[in-house]
């Protein structure tokens, strides 16, 4: 079976019109999103009906859960004075847009997804918020799978894709209780697991304007990132007849994030 | 009467005038005079010279008239123009009548203005593509601290075009930590590059010296470029906040204000 898994389309309704469009060439069985459906974006309703209308399964991200609680971001959440500014001019603008019924639609959205050995969030197991970066600590990735009780962790969030094997891995805890002269040892070693990022749809930050989403092929265990064209020049315009920042139009054309990225990798995020 | 050894320099932007004056002096034994005409509010390249080159005496436009009468004996005068300065107009004292003329103009340069204008021509860095219509658009941020990683985002988005053509930019600016940075670009060049000046870290409220930027472009946004400056610039509070953490991570010895 073939899964198509794709994330953070963040009201860019060119970029999912053309993944849809490739999933449906991929033959995919079944599709699954990882939220941050609204946010940055010009069309973030029309983003939303679509997900609706397909019944896409899609978990909660952090943007979709800003417009439903309002922000409150840990300071993970931005690297920079200048990115919050632009965080928030984002934001505001999305949340005088949002129908109320796409309000409602986001705030029931679950917070992770299961199936079989598979899981489905936005961030981390943890938090929408959190960033699981290709090269955050082994140990730390390695927790954040186990906690899921999967052997495949589907995130997105870093709007980077990249698929990371976590194997030969071996913990080892040593516990002293009160009383007791000897600490006691236990270790167990954890089979192959991965974390797969989706990348981004909508606001990719790889240097190039192309959408990214991942293909999983269950029967034969193999990933796929998949990387498509689209027209993002009608997304610019529609940036600027909205009157969103216009930065954000140039930024998108230049596959940069628009405000938002890590700035430590092993930061745990507090929210 | 006392003959003066005046060098006045000129080139179009980023042809590296600040630079060949630089060289000069440190390559010279007597003391040295920079002065740079007509770059207003915004003293960026003397704020430069000045923080780099110990010793350099460092003069306002409105001081050469003044220095004239009364010249220091033996010192060598660089008078730095701005590259919007018209040569064919420019009036100088009689006192300058015979000073040097340099021209620092970029490989392969032929005939123009600055050749008819110098006694000698110096070839200096590429520039790119010459604008059609240039425009120079300065701003002094007296008083400002920005937060260096958006210092950095609007640093590469002006570089890279986000707000027009730009030519040539330059900057003087603080940051949280106390530091004042030179950033330095022009079109062609590999990487714009930043210096942190020889100056004593600012960590005593809101910095009491120059900072500012100058930009040499085309059909250039200047309104959002300003607005975005404006959006790095942190807040009273977090000027102290970042200074006090600052201040506690000294070692003895550790210059600052």
């Amino acid at each position: 079976m073939k899964l198509a898994v794709m994330s953070c389309i963040h009201g860019n309704y060119e970029a999912l019109n053309a993944v849809l469009s490739d999933i449906d060439d991929q033959n995919a069985d079944k599709i699954y999103c990882l939220g941050d459906l609204v946010g940055y974006g010009p069309h973030p309703n029309a983003v939303v009906e679509m997900i609706r209308a397909l019944n896409i399964p899609t978990c909660q991200g952090c943007w979709d859960e800003d417009i439903v609680e309002g922000l409150n971001s840990c300071e993970c959440s931005y690297p920079s004075v200048l990115a919050e500014r632009r965080g928030k001019l984002a934001h505001d603008w999305t949340n005088q847009v949002i129908h109320p019924e796409v309000r409602e639609f986001l705030a029931q959205l679950p917070l992770s997804l299961r199936d079989d050995n598979l899981c489905f969030v936005h961030g981390s197991p943890h938090n929408q918020h959190e960033y699981l970066m290709p090269e955050v600590d082994a140990f730390v990735a390695m927790e954040r799978v186990l906690a899921t009780g999967a052997d495949v962790l589907f995130c997105g969030h870093t709007h980077v894709p990249y698929v990371r094997s976590l194997d030969a891995g071996h913990l080892q805890i040593q516990v002293k209780l009160t009383g007791k002269s000897e600490p006691q040892d236990t270790s167990f070693s954890a089979p192959l697991k991965r974390i797969v990022n989706a990348g981004s749809v909508g606001e990719p930050r790889h240097g190039r304007p192309n959408a990214t989403y991942v293909i999983y092929d269950n029967d034969t265990d193999q990933i796929t990132l998949r990387e498509v064209e689209y027209d993002y020049q009608k997304t610019c315009a529609a940036i600027l007849e909205n009157g969103l920042p216009p930065i954000f139009a140039w930024r998108l054309a230049r596959g940069m994030e628009f405000a938002e990225r890590a700035d430590d990798p092993t930061h745990v995020c507090e929210r | 009467m006392q003959l003066l050894n005046i060098t006045l320099v000129a080139g179009p932007p980023g042809a590296g005038k600040t630079t060949w004056i630089r060289q000069q002096i440190n390559s010279a034994a007597e003391s040295s005079v920079y002065l740079s005409l007509g770059s207003g509010n915004t003293p960026i390249d003397a704020t430069y010279l000045a923080a780099e080159i110990p010793g350099l005496i460092v003069l306002a436009g409105e001081q050469l008239t003044d220095f004239l009468a009364h010249p220091i004996a033996g010192c060598a005068v660089y008078l730095e123009l701005g590259f919007h300065i018209d040569l064919a107009s420019l009036i100088l004292p009689d006192k300058m009548a015979d000073c040097r003329r340099v021209a620092v103009l970029p490989p392969g340069t032929r005939q123009t203005e600055w050749h008819g204008w110098a006694d000698l021509v110096v070839t200096g860095a590429e520039i790119g593509a010459g604008l059609s219509q240039p425009h120079l658009w300065r701003s002094a941020l007296p008083g400002q601290v920005l937060d260096s990683a958006s210092l950095n985002t609007v640093w590469y988005e002006l570089t890279q075009g986000a707000y027009g053509t730009v030519q040539r930019a330059k900057g003087i600016f603080d940051v949280a930590d106390g530091r004042s940075l030179y950033f330095d670009f022009v079109a062609g060049l590999a990487e714009p590059t930043y210096l942190e000046l020889d100056l004593p870290r600012w960590l005593n409220g809101r910095p009491d010296r120059f900072s500012g930027i100058e930009v040499v472009g085309e059909a250039f946004d200047q309104e959002t470029l300003a607005q975005t400056l404006k959006d790095c610039c942190l807040e009273e509070q977090a000027i102290a906040y970042y200074q006090q953490q600052i201040r506690d991570s000294l070692e003895p010895g550790d210059e600052a204000v």
